[in-house]
């Protein structure tokens, strides 16, 4: 099964991408429906974290995960415990997590705290 | 009247190993099997039982009386015990074997041939393999990728069935006199208790005799061991070596559920030796299995487990959001992943009251049939959930895939048993903890053994056959020298 491709948040699109995303884009200004960056880039509302939910590359597929965090803390408590635990970017904290076991099960998944704290968050905005 | 050196009660992969390797003594040796050559109704019925507790396969089900035993219906799964099977554990209660895993290491390449699994390789097989697909890494942690071998016979077909195999050997040993349709109703007793006197023996058309050995082993496997001992209590009132109420007790199989958890692995499909016996040039057929380390088993208090790879799956939209979720925050390209469910064999521990008894129900015979009480502890999964969750901390560690622990309830839907009936005659130096001593000898009777798993304290995860033939081997070094 193929889910995606991973990219660097901060990066550019992949060529391939650049072709779908165009593709789609012609597509819908034919259609006269949307303006090409919304089929381009995923856009959010705003929140008052999106300091930390910019770490997530998918926020919707993130969301879905978070869902199913069972006793997550208030949105304004989750993004204070988040700012510092990912600080150093959500990678190295995720690793920093799996390497001193702190560990949460969600859904049965078995993920880093961080990314189980930051998809309870993207889940709850 | 027979009166050999030896009587083997039983005719499966415990008694046939022992008499193959006393066939060039000076023992004549009389093997006496309940069944005859191939499945018989009739005589399977001797074998059925009740049962009291957690639901478990019928007790004439997951064993077979005929030549051969149980091995007539076994997959072929071989895989040494390990260290710390063996020891005494002081987080689990009535654990330790009175002797270490290096007593049994030099009967081991006898217990393989006879098996037919071809060359020892186990935890060394990950060198032989490369060529096939890489090992998953796992880098540093508690679990690390063991493997299984399989018994084949020629041909490579699965596996050695014991009776059709080494039934013509048997035959064409001039000690060895095998003697099938002999059912044994009574181990008989000296007066004093100490020796075995005689055997009765009868066939299901009607004949009966008696045999009159030097020394008996009892190979009837884990169940039926503990049946003859209770049921032949003339002498001692509870049956013979059960002066300290332990016969049938300890009863314990590995648990198999199917289904615990699902496992994806970032690069894409799995080398074809996770999940599928893979056979290499060289004969050998392997599968891959996760295992706790000895020093994560000893450090998290976890008990023996093999996990091993079930089947592709697919995932809903939260198995997909987990893992691309996951991955994205890792840097890790996922776009390849692919899923799989995980089943295990599990060990439990020992229990008591887990255990067989005898019934008023009597079978053709007249002897009384079992009952079983099934049950277990549920900190035996607890443990489990750790090695699993250490498992999928060690995928995440590494960058290689991502772990779904599956819900505790759902793993006793797809449970399912190894068919391995361990422990009613378990061996202890004191005779208040076990019934036979670490020669296998029933405490308090001279010249009566019992060979097989029942006589395991504590069982590990392994399959038992390759583990209890090691054993029989060293009980037949034991009598070498005993006679001699």
């Amino acid at each position: 099964m193929t889910f995606f491709k991973a990219q660097n948040p901060q990066g550019a699109p992949s060529r391939r991408t650049l072709i779908a995303g165009a593709a789609a884009a012609s597509a819908a200004v034919v259609a006269g429906l949307y303006r090409f960056t919304d089929v381009f880039v995923k856009h959010y509302a705003p929140t008052p974290y999106d300091d930390v939910l910019v770490a997530l590359a998918d926020r919707q597929q993130a969301a879905k995960l978070g869902a199913l965090v069972s006793d997550a803390p208030a949105p304004q408590a989750l993004a204070t415990k988040l700012r510092g635990a990912i600080k150093p970017g959500l990678a190295a904290a995720a690793r920093a997590d799996t390497a001193s076991g702190r560990l949460t099960e969600v859904g049965g998944w078995v993920v880093p705290e961080s990314v189980a704290l930051l998809s309870a968050l993207a889940a709850k905005v | 009247m027979l009166a050999p050196d030896l009587a083997i009660i039983g005719g499966g992969p415990a008694g046939i190993s022992l008499a193959l390797a006393l066939a060039s003594t000076k023992l004549n040796i009389l093997l006496l099997e309940s069944g005859g050559p191939n499945f018989d109704p009739q005589n399977q019925k001797m074998y059925a039982g009740s049962q009291s507790g957690l639901s478990y396969i019928a007790l004439d089900a997951g064993r077979l009386r005929f030549l051969g035993g149980s091995t007539n219906h076994w997959g072929g799964w071989c895989r040494p015990l390990d260290e710390i099977d063996f020891e005494k554990r002081d987080w689990v209660a009535h654990s330790g074997w009175p002797f270490p895993r290096k007593a049994l290491d030099a009967y081991y390449p006898r217990a393989q041939a006879l098996v037919e699994a071809g060359p020892w390789l186990y935890d060394k097989a990950g060198g032989s393999v490369t060529t096939l697909g890489p090992l998953l890494p796992l880098g540093d942690g508690g679990v690390y990728t063991s493997w299984f071998q399989f018994s084949k016979t020629r041909d490579s077909e699965l596996p050695t069935y014991f009776g059709h195999r080494y039934e013509g050997e048997l035959k064409r040993a001039p000690k060895v006199t095998p003697l099938l349709g002999a059912n044994v109703t009574g181990i008989r007793l000296s007066a004093n208790g100490q020796q075995v006197d005689r055997l009765d023996v009868a066939t299901l058309t009607g004949k009966r005799f008696t045999v009159k050995p030097r020394l008996t082993v009892l190979a009837a496997g884990g169940m039926e061991n503990a049946r003859l001992l209770l049921v032949s209590n003339d002498v001692m009132k509870n049956g013979v070596g059960n002066q300290n109420d332990l016969v049938g007790r300890f009863f314990a199989d590995n648990p198999i559920p199917r289904d615990v958890a699902t496992l994806v692995s970032f690069a894409g499909p799995l080398a074809p030796y996770y999940g599928t016996n893979l056979k290499l040039a060289n004969g050998p057929i392997l599968q891959a299995a996760f295992a706790p380390t000895q020093a994560f088993g000893r450090a998290k208090q976890v008990a023996g487990s093999l996990t091993t790879v079930e089947q592709p799956v697919d995932l809903d939209d939260t198995g997909k959001a987990a893992v691309i979720t996951t991955a994205l925050a890792l840097g890790v390209d996922a776009s390849k992943a692919s899923a799989y469910s995980l089943g295990c064999g599990m060990e439990l521990s020992p229990d008591p009251e887990r255990r067989l008894t005898l019934t008023d129900e009597k079978d053709a015979l007249g002897l009384p049939r079992l009952k079983l009480n099934m049950r277990m502890a549920e900190k035996d999964f607890t443990l489990y959930h750790q090695t699993l969750r250490e498992l999928g901390r060690q995928l995440l560690a590494s960058g290689t895939g991502v772990l779904k622990i599956n819900r505790r309830e759902d793993w006793s839907k797809s449970m399912d048993w190894g068919n391995h009936h361990l422990g009613t005659t378990r061996m202890h130096d004191d005779p208040k903890q076990g019934v036979v001593n670490a020669d296998g000898q029933v405490h308090g009777v001279n010249n009566l053994y019992v060979a097989g798993s029942s006589v395991f304290p504590t069982y590990g995860a392994s399959n038992p056959t390759l583990n209890l033939i090691a054993l029989t081997l060293r009980l037949a070094d034991h009598l070498k020298k005993a006679v001699a």
